[in-house]
């Protein structure tokens, strides 16, 4: 037995620099200039996507819009960007519908999804179609990069005074976030001033640009929270009808991706070294809110949640009441035909918090399937033209790989 | 029996058993009696006038040429040169001859004399090829049991039959092109496969995402190979190409003690193509191996193999030099090649 340690061999090379490693590992790539060149690919309009005989064409996304999802963190290295000249999308049926939707939702009435599906069924991209929808349309949008790191503990946080139950602030995460807001949203920022009167530690005049007001806390963390909660009062400000264009709001989509890591415990610890819930986390209770309809978006616009199959904590309460919301809505749908609804196990404890977040009648499920055989068709033809496959399309192949990837799982044929 | 002597100076000068043999069989001949002697001035006699003739080289016509060249002048048929003429034939009516011929063909001879008895069928082995070109005889089973081209395959069956036989790589566990499957094999490491897998899909799509090579014309890849901004589109091309073209054509094997002076003598032999391949990743790992890291990440030695595929299509790799200086070993003993080892001696 040798229990000797054993002398690390050091290959030469430098050791990685404090952040190196995790920016090499979340870097994305969103290019790739070996590819070929697609000649015949459509620009992403608005107007596009809402057109129904688009569904299965592959559409680029215009570069100030890519430019914008960047910077709110929609695309992730784990998809397969940095395969193809340019980021375009697939068009399928429920882009359509999305986008419609979130067009029915700028005229006043907001919307409110959960998306659920299958590992690689599409989920998180059909979210980044809504966000370049919502871009394309001149919302503001705010989406929650990673939900994972506002949960694991890994950044400050502290107790917010006169709060019961307390509530805790991210300094850090909530400066992140609204740097994000303001690099992704600087055009309709710039364009809207402040209404409202902001208590301190926000001072500015009324008529400051929106853009002005986020900027402040962009580099000073301390003030984060408090402008962050000033900027999302301006935006939910309904102005009167005959006020001039710059008090106008326009509507805003607020988003997030691995909605598990918000409906659970978090990995933060209070005073009593108990565990935070992540809905006791400021900025979460924040989304969930929304999410719920406790708080209202009376200019219109979205709250888009998406669920995330792999590498997730477990949130059996979110589980539950997804699926609960789901059968309700399907009988609602069915009128008539018995569907089964979930019961939860009375041995076990139900989080009400989360449970509460979900009511059918506000939330909306949306389970996304495979691609059909038109939109497989589609995207494999955008891969044959990029050179990404090298094989001649033909039917067959396409029923083929259709049916292998279970029924058109898009992640699964891209295989 | 036959002196094995006499049968050895005889077989010397034999020509292979020609497939028109119809005057030899017809008399029944033993396989010695059916030898041929061949008429080698027959296809020297053209080129023969160009070479400058010694004192003794005008010597006389074989007989058949001469035999030839008489049924040319009085227009009958003589004998077919380029055929060679059986010796038989050649001794044949002429006694004076027999007591000069070989004791086999004198034995022969006498053997060969046509039968008393009044046998009316030929005892010959038939020859193979004869019994190939036998039509079948036909069947007496139903014709719905014989399997035929004519008869669909697909009756009874909802999606057709698969046309046989399957194209490659359409097994499961075989389903990578054979150089993937070998190399990410020899990446793996403790009997994890799936890591190996991981590792292999980040190098080909390294390789698909790089800048396309440069490449050095002072290291030659395998010829016929497309042009570099091409490779990247098709990964493992990319990863074959570097592969084949370091592959080392030979093993040098050791023998001990056979140079002399207890010296191993070094034998170069030849590889398979699979083998040429494993040798030269096995290189390739080395050579990464031994690669300054880039700062750790997860996908760091996955990365520094890539980069040193890269770096072999390039020309800038160290396993060159390797594969040049075993050639070079392997050419300056070439003669050893055909070495076997002494029954005996150790």
């Amino acid at each position: 037995l040798n229990i000797k340690k054993k002398e690390r061999k050091d290959d030469g090379g430098r050791r990685p620099a404090v952040g190196e490693r995790k920016a090499q590992r979340t870097r994305v790539v969103i290019s790739n200039t070996n590819a070929l060149n697609v000649p015949d690919i459509e620009l992403m309009t608005a107007e596009g996507v809402v057109d129904e005989n688009n569904v299965g064409k592959v559409m680029a996304l215009p570069v100030t819009t890519v430019d914008s999802l960047r910077a709110v963190g929609a695309f992730k290295n784990t998809q397969g960007w940095k395969f193809f000249r340019t980021p375009s999308t697939l068009i399928r049926k429920e882009t359509v519908e999305m986008a419609r939707k979130l067009d029915e939702a700028a005229k006043g009435e907001a919307i409110r999804q959960v998306l659920i599906g299958e590992k690689k069924s599409g989920k998180s991209v059909l979210l980044l179609q809504a966000l370049a929808h919502a871009f394309m349309r001149d919302w503001v949008v705010i989406n929650y990069r990673e939900a994972r790191e506002l949960t694991m503990g890994f950044t400050d946080y502290a107790p917010i005074p006169n709060t019961d139950p307390t509530r805790y602030s991210q300094p850090a995460l909530t400066a992140t976030l609204l740097t994000s807001i303001v690099q992704a949203n600087r055009d309709i920022l710039s364009k809207l001033t402040t209404a409202l009167t902001h208590n301190p530690p926000v001072t500015l005049p009324q008529g400051t640009s929106l853009l002005r007001l986020a900027e402040l806390a962009t580099n000073d963390p301390d003030i984060a929270l408090p402008v962050f909660h000033a900027l999302w009062s301006e935006l939910t400000y309904k102005p009167p009808a005959d006020a001039p264009p710059a008090s106008q709001r326009p509507p805003v989509l607020l988003a997030v991706d691995a909605l598990a890591h918000f409906m659970r415990p978090s990995a933060y610890l209070s005073a009593d070294a108990q565990t935070i819930h992540a809905h006791d986390l400021d900025l979460i209770q924040h989304f969930s809110s929304c999410l719920s309809g406790a708080s209202a978006l009376p200019n219109g616009g979205a709250v888009i949640a998406a669920m995330n199959n792999s590498d997730v904590p477990s949130a059996k309460s979110l589980n539950f009441a997804l699926a609960r919301a789901e059968a309700i809505q399907k009988a609602k749908k069915a009128e008539g035909e018995a569907v089964d609804v979930p019961t939860w196990n009375p041995y076990e404890e139900l989080d009400e918090r989360v449970f509460g977040c979900f009511d059918p009648a506000v939330v909306e499920v949306v389970r996304l399937g495979g691609v059909s055989k038109e939109e497989a068709r589609g995207v494999m033809d955008y891969w044959i033209k990029s050179g990404m496959c090298r094989k001649e399309m033909r039917s067959k192949m396409v029923n083929e790989l259709w049916t292998l990837s279970g029924r058109g799982v898009i992640g699964e044929l891209e295989r | 029996m036959a002196n094995p002597r006499i049968f050895r100076s005889f077989t010397a000068i034999a020509l292979p058993i020609r497939p028109q043999t119809a005057r030899c069989a017809s008399q029944r001949l033993a396989p010695v009696s059916i030898q041929c002697r061949r008429s080698t001035r027959a296809s020297s006699s053209n080129s023969g006038e160009k070479r400058p003739k010694g004192p003794d080289t005008d010597s006389l016509p074989h007989v058949s040429e001469e035999a030839a060249a008489t049924a040319k002048i009085t227009g009958d048929k003589g004998p077919d040169i380029q055929q060679g003429t059986p010796v038989q034939e050649v001794i044949k009516g002429k006694k004076e001859l027999h007591d000069k011929l070989p004791k086999v063909m004198q034995d022969e001879k006498s053997s060969t004399e046509p039968p008393s008895g009044t046998r009316s069928f030929s005892t010959v082995a038939r020859r193979q090829e004869d019994l190939q070109t036998l039509p079948s005889t036909p069947s007496s089973l139903p014709p719905t049991l014989i399997p035929s081209s004519s008869l669909p395959l697909s009756t009874g069956v909802k999606f057709g039959t698969p046309t046989l036989p399957l194209p490659p790589q359409t097994h499961l566990k075989h389903r990578d092109d054979p150089i993937v499957q070998q190399v990410t094999t020899l990446l793996m490491r403790h009997g994890k496969l799936s890591v190996a897998q991981h590792n292999m899909s980040f190098i080909l799509s390294h390789l698909r995402t790089a800048p396309p090579p440069k490449l050095n014309p002072a290291r030659p890849l395998v010829a016929g190979h497309p042009p570099p901004h091409q490779l990247p589109l098709d990964p493992v091309m990319y990863l074959t190409l570097a592969i084949d073209s370091i592959g080392p054509l030979v093993r040098i094997r050791s023998q001990k003690g056979a140079a002399g002076g207890g010296q191993a003598l070094q034998i170069p032999v030849p590889l398979r193509q699979r083998q040429r391949r494993r040798q030269a990743v096995m290189w390739i790992l080395a050579a990464a191996e031994k690669r300054a890291g880039k700062g750790g990440t997860k996908n760091m030695f996955a990365q520094k193999v890539a980069d040193e595929v890269v770096a072999v299509v390039e020309g800038r790799s160290s396993v060159w030099e390797r594969r040049n200086q075993l050639h070079r070993i392997a050419v300056s003993n070439r003669s050893n090649v055909g070495y076997k080892k002494q029954p005996g001696r150790r």
